[in-house]
């Protein structure tokens, strides 16, 4: 399985429902196909750096998943379908990829990245007691 | 000793060098700091590499290895390519 890395432009001014529809579809898209989703990242509403299709603004989402190189195919023809999307972009991470490792890598960091916060929080804590001090 | 020092380097093979360029010695980034990693979706690392036109930095100036200005220019590519980045800056906006 070779393991990919999309990301995509949504039109800034649908409603938030529709825009989880979106998001939810296209992840069901890769699961219909034999596909694995290992991560699904909404970078919410940026602004472009240059104007696509008369929009300053785009909802960025970005999708990381494993399967078939046919599967991209399938993905750009369905984003190419939907008017609402602005641009995408896929591009391939690994050749070789086991999905299952890769999910757990990422529930692993995103474990560290609460217990990081945590920390950080604490540290600074203390340096606001010895500025006290 | 210093006098000697000086001949010496008047008379070897730098003899006729009279045009003396400013040398700064240039080191990767990337080489430098392990833990900055190349990613398009970083664009604090691309913009550091881009003119204000929006241009990527030419390796002479940037002073980064090939293998790192050539991911590098794949990096800023692709965040052209998806927006992040500008081809070019207009002027009229």
């Amino acid at each position: 399985m070779k393991h990919y890395e999309t990301v995509y432009i949504i039109n800034p001014n649908l409603a938030d429902e529709a825009v989880a529809d979106i998001v939810a579809r296209f992840s069901a898209l890769i699961e219909k196909s034999s596909g694995v989703v290992t991560k699904v990242d909404e970078w919410g509403k940026r602004d472009l750096a240059y104007d696509i299709k008369k929009f300053n603004k785009g909802y960025y989402v970005l999708m990381q998943f494993c399967g078939d190189p046919g599967i991209t195919v399938e993905l750009q023809r369905q984003f190419g379908l939907d008017d609402s999307i602005l641009k995408s972009q896929t591009i391939l991470l690994s050749d070789h990829a086991d999905p299952e490792a890769l999910k757990a890598e990422a529930q692993a960091a995103k474990a560290k990245e609460t217990v990081e916060e945590t920390e950080t929080e604490t540290t600074s804590e203390d340096e606001g007691k010895d500025g006290v001090q | 000793m210093a006098y000697n020092k000086k001949y010496n380097r008047g008379d070897s093979t730098n003899r006729g060098r009279f045009k003396r360029t400013f040398h700064r010695r240039k080191v990767c980034k990337f080489c430098a700091d392990s833990s900055l990693a190349i990613d398009y979706k970083d664009l604090r690392v691309l913009k550091y590499f881009t003119t204000e036109r929006g241009k990527i930095t030419p390796r002479r100036i940037s002073g980064n290895c090939a293998k790192h200005q050539r991911q590098l220019t794949v990096a800023i590519k692709r965040a052209r390519n998806i927006a992040l980045l500008p081809y070019t800056t207009s002027i009229v906006r």
